[in-house]
C-alpha cells in the first residue's frame, strides 16, 4: 500500500508540473505568434502614414514621394486624398467604382470599416484625409470596445485562470491517478507477495489484465516449484530415514548373534575373537546409521530441537568427561579445558551440543593418531552477543584449500576431495548443529599448523 | 533370583528372526516360559489366555502400532512393558515412555543390554522389596563403609559427614570414570547448584584427609583438571 501512495504522489506532482509547463509554453507561443502576426511587414497604419507624409502639394496638384509610392505598390494598395469639402482631390490607382465625393456620414463609416469592401485606413493630411485602400479580402478589420473595469481586471483574471488551471490539473490527475492506483494496487500486492514467496492471486481485469495474468502465473509456478522442492526434500529425508530404519532389524540380529557367539564358552578363543570383530563392526555400522539419520534430519530441518537454557561450561565439562570416559584416549593426547566465563548460557539442545563437542574432539584425535595437545576454550566474543566454543589442536592441520570441503556432506557434488578418515559425517554434523542453533562453525587451519574449530552461538540475554 | 526366571515373557514382533533371537537370549539367561506373537490381535489373545508377566513390544506391527497395542494391553492387564523399536526418534521414545512403558530400547541392540534392562524391570516389579544396602569398598588400606557412614583404617574409624557421604556415593557409583564438578555439586546441593565449586573443593580435601595416606598427592580420589574428579576404586567386595 505504501508503494501505491508513493506512486500516486509522484504521479500528481509530475502531472501538475507538466500542466504548468504546458500552460506557460502556450502563453509564450500564443503571445509570440500574435505579436508577429501584427507585425507582418509594415502595418497598414505605417503605410497610410507614409502615404500621407509623402503626399506634397496644394489645391489640385499633388505629387507622391517615390518612397511612398513604392510602399503602396508593394502592398498592392490604392490611395486618395479627400479634401475638406468631401471631394476626392487626388488619387492613386483609384478603382473606378469608387465614388468621387464623400459625405460626412461616408467618412465616418469609412474611418471604421470598408469602402465598397476595400479595407481602408485613414491618416490626417494638411489638406484633408489620406485614405489608403487595400485589395478586397486581404485585411480583416475589427473594432473592439471593452468596459474599463473589464480591462483593468484582465491581469487578475489571467492569474485566476492560471490557478484555476492548476487546480483543475490537480483534480484531474488525482482522479486519474486514483483510478490507476486502484487498478495497480492488487498488482503491487501480488508482486510483494511473490517476493516473499507467498501465493499471489490478482483478479485479471481492466487495463493491466495481462500483467495480472503474468503475476498469477509466476506465483503458481513459484508455489509449484517450492512444493516440488519440499516434496523432494521430504522424499530424500524419508528415504534415508527408511533405510536407517530397515537396517536396524538385520543389524540387531548381526549384533545379537555375534555377541552371543563372543560370549559363548563352548567356542574356541579364535572364533570368539572373530565374533567380537563382527560385533564391533556391527556397532560401527549402528553408529554410522544413526549419524546418517541425524545429519539428514538436520540437513532437511526435520530435527526437533528441544530448546533449553544451557550453561555452556557445564555442558562442555559433561561432554568432555563423557568422551574421556567412553574412549580410551591414552597418554598421547593431552586435553585442557579453559573457561573464560562460567556464566555463559545458550539456548539449545543439550544432546546435540554435546554431540557437536564430542565430534570435534573425535575429529582432532582421529586425524592425529600419533597424539596432540587439545585445548578447549569457552569465551564470549567481543560484542557479547555471541560466545565461542573452540577446540584447538596442535596436530597436522589441513591445507587451507580443503577447509571448506570439510563441511560438505561426503559424496555430495559440492565435496571435491574424498573422505580420508572416518565416515566424514563428523564435521558436517557439527556445522549443521551449529546452524540449527543460529550459530556457525568456523574452521581455521593450515598444513602443520593444527586445526582450530570454533562453534559460535548466540548467548542468552540474561547470561 | 530364580523366581525371576519363572516369569512368563511375551515377545511381540512381526520379524520371525528377531523373535527367535530374543527367545534364544532369554533361554540362555534361564527363562523358559516364552510366548511369541507377530501381531496386535494375537498379542491380546495371548495376554488373555496365558497371562504373561512382561511384554516386549515392537513399535511397528502389521495390524497397528505398538503404542495402541500398549494402550489395549493396559485395559486388560498391568504387566510391565518394554518397547523394542527400530524408530530412533525422540518423539517415539517420549511417546512410549510417556504412555507408561517401563523401558524403550532402540534397535540394533546388544543382547546383554536387553537382558539387563529386562531383568531390572522384572526385579523392580516382582522381587520382594529388599532393603537396599549401600556398598562397602576398599581404597588401598582404607575401607569405606557407605552403609555405616565411616572410613576404617589401621588407625581407626573416621565418620563421614552427610556431604562427604553423598559425594563418595556419587563418585563410587561412577568409579573409574570422570564425574564433573557440576554433577557432584548437583548430587549434593541439588539442581542449579551454580557457584559451589569452591565449597566442593573444601569437601573434596576433607574426604582426601580421610581416605588418602598422603592427601596432597592423592592416589584414589584424583582431580581431572578443568573437568572434575575420579575415584579409582576396585570392584565391590561387600
Amino acid at each position: 500500500m505504501n508503494g501505491a501512495i508513493h506512486i500516486l504522489r509522484r504521479f500528481v506532482i509530475s502531472t501538475i508540473l507538466i500542466s504548468v509547463f504546458l500552460l506557460i509554453l502556450n502563453y509564450v507561443v500564443l503571445g509570440t505568434w500574435f505579436f508577429n502576426g501584427m507585425n507582418v511587414g509594415k502595418t497598414p497604419e505605417d503605410v497610410v502614414r507614409g502615404a500621407s507624409e509623402g503626399l506634397h502639394g496644394s489645391s489640385g496638384s499633388y505629387a507622391l514621394a517615390e518612397r511612398a509610392e513604392k510602399l503602396l505598390v508593394q502592398h498592392n494598395a490604392w490611395a486618395m486624398l479627400i479634401d475638406k469639402q468631401g471631394q476626392v482631390a487626388w488619387g492613386f490607382k483609384l478603382p473606378d467604382e469608387l465614388p468621387r465625393a464623400y459625405s460626412l456620414t461616408d467618412v465616418a463609416k469609412l474611418s471604421r470599416h470598408y469602402v465598397m469592401d476595400y479595407p481602408v485606413f485613414i491618416w490626417e493630411h494638411p489638406d484633408g484625409l489620406v485614405v489608403v485602400g487595400y485589395p478586397k479580402d486581404s485585411v480583416a478589420k475589427y473594432q473592439f470596445s471593452f468596459p474599463l473595469d473589464w480591462i483593468s481586471s484582465v491581469p487578475l483574471r489571467l492569474v485566476g485562470m492560471i490557478f484555476g488551471n492548476i487546480a483543475l490539473a490537480l483534480l484531474l490527475s488525482l482522479v486519474i491517478g486514483t483510478l490507476l492506483i486502484k487498478s495497480i494496487t492488487p498488482l503491487i500486492d501480488g508482486i510483494h507477495g511473490l517476493a516473499h514467496e507467498q501465493p499471489a492471486h490478482v483478479e485479471p481485469k481492466g487495463l493491466l489484465r495481462s500483467l495480472a495474468k503474468s503475476i498469477n502465473h509466476t506465483s503458481a509456478l513459484l508455489q509449484e516449484k517450492n512444493a516440488k522442492l519440499k516434496a523432494r526434500d521430504e522424499a530424500r529425508f524419508n528415504w534415508i530415514a527408511g533405510i536407517s530404519h530397515d537396517i536396524r532389524t538385520p543389524l540387531s540380529m548381526v549384533l545379537g548373534y555375534a555377541s552371543q557367539l563372543e560370549e559363548s564358552e563352548t567356542l574356541p578363543d579364535e572364533q570368539r575373537k572373530k565374533a567380537a570383530i563382527i560385533r564391533r563392526q556391527g556397532e560401527k555400522l549402528r553408529s554410522l546409521v544413526s549419524d546418517l539419520h541425524l545429519v539428514s534430519m538436520l540437513e532437511y530441518e526435520m530435527q526437533p530441537v528441544s530448546w533449553k537454557a544451557v550453561r555452556l561450561p557445564v555442558l562442555a565439562r559433561q561432554a568432555v568427561s563423557d568422551f574421556l570416559n567412553n574412549h580410551d584416549v591414552g597418554e598421547r593426547f593431552s586435553l585442557q579445558l579453559a573457561v573464560e566465563d562460567e556464566n555463559i548460557k545458550v539456548n539449545g539442545d543439550e544432546r546435540l551440543l554435546q554431540r557437536a563437542i564430542a565430534n570435534l574432539l573425535q575429529n582432532s584425535m582421529l586425524h592425529n593418531r600419533e597424539g596432540c595437545q587439545i585445548l578447549l576454550q569457552i569465551m564470549r566474543s567481543p560484542d557479547k552477543k555471541t560466545c565461542r566454543f573452540t577446540v584447538t589442536d596442535n596436530g597436522k592441520g589441513i591445507p587451507q584449500s580443503e577447509l571448506a570441503d570439510l563441511l560438505e556432506l561426503p559424496y555430495s557434488t559440492k565435496r571435491k576431495s574424498p573422505v580420508q578418515n572416518g565416515h566424514g559425517l563428523g564435521l558436517p554434523m557439527v556445522a549443521r548443529i551449529a546452524k540449527a542453533h543460529q550459530g556457525r562453525l568456523i574452521l581455521t587451519s593450515d598444513t602443520g599448523k593444527g586445526l582450530r574449530a570454533e562453534i559460535e552461538l548466540p548467548v542468552m540475554a540474561d547470561s | 533370583m530364580d523366581q525371576i526366571k519363572q516369569k512368563k515373557v511375551l515377545i511381540v514382533d512381526d520379524e520371525h528372526e528377531i523373535r527367535e533371537m530374543i527367545d534364544s537370549f532369554l533361554r540362555k539367561e534361564g527363562f523358559f516360559r516364552i510366548f511369541h506373537t507377530a501381531s496386535c490381535s494375537e498379542a491380546i489373545e495371548v495376554c488373555l489366555s496365558d497371562k504373561p508377566d512382561i511384554a516386549i513390544l515392537d513399535v511397528m506391527l502389521p495390524d497397528g502400532d505398538g503404542f495402541s497395542l500398549f494402550s489395549s494391553l493396559r485395559r486388560i492387564s498391568d504387566i510391565p512393558v518394554l518397547f523394542l523399536s527400530a524408530r530412533n526418534k525422540d518423539e517415539d521414545r517420549i511417546l512410549g515412555l510417556g504412555l507408561g512403558a517401563d523401558d524403550y530400547i532402540v534397535k540394533p541392540f546388544l543382547p546383554r543390554e536387553l537382558m539387563l534392562r529386562l531383568g531390572a524391570i522384572l526385579r523392580r516389579v516382582y522381587a520382594p522389596p529388599k532393603q537396599e544396602r549401600l556398598p562397602v569398598f576398599a581404597l588401598g588400606s582404607f575401607t569405606v563403609d557407605l552403609e555405616g557412614g565411616v572410613v576404617r583404617s589401621a588407625s581407626g574409624e573416621q565418620p563421614l559427614t552427610a556431604k562427604e557421604h553423598a559425594l563418595l556415593k556419587k563418585l563410587y557409583e561412577n568409579r573409574g570414570r570422570i564425574v564433573t564438578s557440576d554433577a557432584l555439586c548437583n548430587a549434593v546441593w541439588g539442581d542449579d547448584s551454580f557457584g559451589y565449586e569452591n565449597t566442593l573443593m573444601v569437601h573434596i580435601r576433607r574426604i582426601r584427609e580421610k581416605i588418602e595416606s598422603d592427601p596432597s598427592s592423592p592416589e584414589h580420589l584424583l582431580t581431572v583438571r578443568g573437568l572434575g574428579y575420579k575415584l579409582m576404586a576396585s570392584e565391590d567386595r561387600a
